[in-house]
């Protein structure tokens, strides 16, 4: 290797521009303006006029550069504006799923945007399993309350499947043909049921125009209506001085006597930096953490432990009257909770999420038959399309060491170790998902479905990327202290979803945002 | 792979519908097998080994077709998945059977959809949820 240039000294070093790093950016150069902040960004900054909303063939792109898995766009040609590593996915259950590039996964995420509940700060005390977060809820809830009005978050203020939440800063999205009939299954049962909070605007707000409905989420949204943090945290982050480097690939945490030097990074010509820092962050998912802290020695039992995802699967109903079809924010219009809580008569302990979901766009919807040709596969497509209503479960992993992250002996382009994840769907997982594909089954029967079925497991979910740097005091189970600082290296600090030590049943992002931002307040009360 | 061995296996993997509300075939909704013949030559040598020849193929029933089709499918499943979807992809991106489906021909964006108001009963009957005790815990 040619030696390494060396950039002048910084004093904090963030890898990942994602929704960790970038809440942590803006957060801390907001709170210590007189520190100098470099993020490096293993991808670019996505133009919005690339995106495929605007073009016809618009329906295959899932299928290639904007699949949802990385594995899958390493495949395309022409090449994904994603700059993606591969991941040996052969042993889990799950697909990982994300976007590499500035603005991380929020750039083709669906935005659901819920919360945790407080008792998945303690499950451990509340129901004898998983582990306890380092603090509560309710001391995470400022940044909640800060993380939604940066992000931008329409939703409906007076849910009681949660603690009071401030007035949502726009109102929820419309519930469409599809939310409606679900809300009258719920309602026919009296179970909970509540609009979403999404990242998503219903109206202008935060300098971005309100959604026009137009469904793909997933492709990017070409009128930033989406909140993707490219388009929030970041130009903020970037005019209090940070600076963000793209396309340069960190190799390794530089490791000195038990503490972070700072990074030895590549660009996208090939020449490798040195670049020395009081503190490193990283915000690189609950994968690209983990490959980085492993490639880079960090001595600490647990990481790479515990991935954690949340197991997915569907009961798709049909009903006779017309529905949305793929029109509406695809992860949006309404969920329940009535199942969320422990109650032990179920069989299993902790709870399932619920989300009414919209349809695919016809030609996934075409390719999800089976077979997906002849008259029979065209015939059922016709029936089904702008007719159906996907009901989503998600359920709650529990944190299982042999889940895991660990690196091979190959050697990546990207020039670190290639990575692989096992993961196994536990007993506890799966009976957790067919309590919550019998009441989906239920709720779309009681809207009026006239025929249902289900997907048991649902592989291409693996969105979140979970627990594999997590928090706790005890460095034997734990990588990092309440404050993400390792137990190894006191001034290597994690910011992303990699720290939670349980996940609940619900997406992650509003907690990863909430969380950096927590980070990164402790930094700067800190180091001022 | 003579065009009408081609437009036999488009026609076969998308037949289309007759009668009041016509959905067109793949061949009548423009799909060309010829343009991605070259990436999926294996598998279709392998249709027409099958079916006694490709004009064989082309002259048989449908019935047949689909017979040939499935074998090559069960044998074949990953080459043979590798043709089904670019040709799946090009049929239902057609405009005509975007149409045929109740759907536009135009992409998402710019002019996006308009999703009906959230109506007043619905609504109202949130505020059954309301009324609920707290769902959470400490």
């Amino acid at each position: 290797m040619a030696r390494a240039i060396k950039c002048e000294p910084v004093d904090v070093v963030v890898v990942g521009a994602g929704i960790g790093g970038a809440a942590f950016c803006k957060h801390l150069s907001e709170r210590s303006p007189s520190l100098r902040i470099v993020c490096l960004e293993r991808g670019g900054w996505v133009d919005p006029s690339t995106m495929p909303a605007y073009r016809p063939d618009w329906q295959r792109s899932v299928l290639s550069q904007w699949a949802t898995a990385p594995n899958l766009r390493l495949e395309a040609v022409p090449p994904s504006p994603s700059a993606d590593y591969p991941i040996d996915d052969t042993a889990s259950a799950f697909k990982p799923l994300m976007w590499n590039g500035v603005g991380g996964s929020t750039v083709n995420w669906a935005a659901h945007f819920p919360r945790l509940h407080p008792s998945d700060f303690r499950t451990r005390t509340l129901d004898g399993v998983g582990d306890e977060w380092p603090f509560s809820y309710f001391d995470l809830e400022p940044y909640y309350d800060l993380n939604d009005a940066e992000v931008g978050v329409s939703g409906l203020a007076g849910d009681p499947a949660y603690p009071p939440k401030a007035r949502r800063p726009m109102p929820p999205l419309p519930l469409g043909r599809l939310g409606m009939v679900a809300a009258r299954g719920f309602d026919r049962l009296s179970w909970h049921w509540w609009p979403v909070d999404a990242a998503i605007n219903s109206v202008a707000y935060g300098g971005r125009g309100s959604c026009n409905h137009c469904g793909p989420c997933l492709i990017g949204c070409v009128n930033r209506a989406k909140s993707s943090v490219d388009a929030t945290y970041w130009p903020k982050a970037i005019a209090n001085g940070v600076e963000l480097r793209t396309h340069c690939v960190v190799q390794e945490v530089v490791i000195e006597t038990g503490r972070a030097a700072g990074v030895r990074y590549r660009d996208a010509g090939g020449r490798d930096y040195l670049q020395r820092s009081a503190f490193v962050v990283v915000a690189g998912n609950g994968i690209g953490t983990a490959r980085l802290l492993l490639a880079s020695g960090l001595a600490s039992p647990a990481l790479g432990r515990n991935l954690m995802f949340h197991p997915a699967a569907y009961v798709r109903g049909m009903f006779a009257e017309e529905l949305d079809g793929p029109v509406g924010p695809v992860g949006c219009a309404i969920y329940s909770h009535e199942f969320y809580e422990t109650d032990e008569r179920r069989g299993f302990k902790r709870g399932v999420h619920i989300q009414v979901t919209r349809e695919n766009a016809l030609l996934l919807q075409a390719l999800r038959l089976e077979p997906a040709w002849g008259r029979d596969a065209q015939r059922l497509l016709r029936e089904e399309f702008r007719h159906s209503i996907a009901v989503l479960v998600l359920a709650e992993d529990l944190p299982e060491p042999n889940n895991r992250v660990l690196l091979t002996e190959r050697t990546e382009a990207d020039g670190l170790p290639s990575v692989r994840i096992e993961y196994a769907l536990s007993e506890h997982s799966r009976r957790s998902l067919d309590f919550g594909l019998d009441r989906a089954e239920e709720l779309l029967r009681a809207a009026g479905a006239y025929r249902v079925v289900r997907l048991p497991l649902a592989p291409l979910t693996g969105w979140h990327l979970l627990g594999t740097a997590r928090m706790g005091s005890d460095p034997r189970h734990s990588v990092t202290d309440a404050r993400g600082r390792c137990h190894g290296a006191a001034n290597l600090i994690v910011a992303d979803g990699s720290l939670f030590p349980t996940v609940g049943a619900v997406n992650p992002g509003s907690t990863i945002g909430a969380l950096a931002l927590k980070i990164a307040d402790d930094l700067g009360r800190e180091i001022g | 792979m003579t065009p009408e061995f081609l437009r036999a296996v488009v026609d076969t993997l998308l037949p289309g519908e007759q009668g009041e509300a016509p959905l067109p075939s793949g061949s009548a909704a423009g799909v060309d097998l010829g343009k991605h013949a070259e990436t999926v030559r294996s598998v279709l040598e392998a249709i027409a080994h099958a079916a006694g020849g490709g004009p064989a193929f082309a002259r048989a029933s449908e019935a047949t077709r689909v017979a040939v089709l499935r074998s090559v499918e069960q044998e074949l499943p990953d080459a043979f998945r590798a043709l089904v979807t670019p040709v799946l992809a090009d049929y239902y991106e057609s405009p005509a059977v975007l149409i045929a489906f109740g759907w536009r021909a135009e992409p998402p964006q710019p002019q996006g959809y308009t999703l009906p108001p959230t109506d007043e009963g619905t609504l109202q009957r949130l505020d059954r949820v309301k009324q609920r005790v707290n769902l959470w815990r400490e």
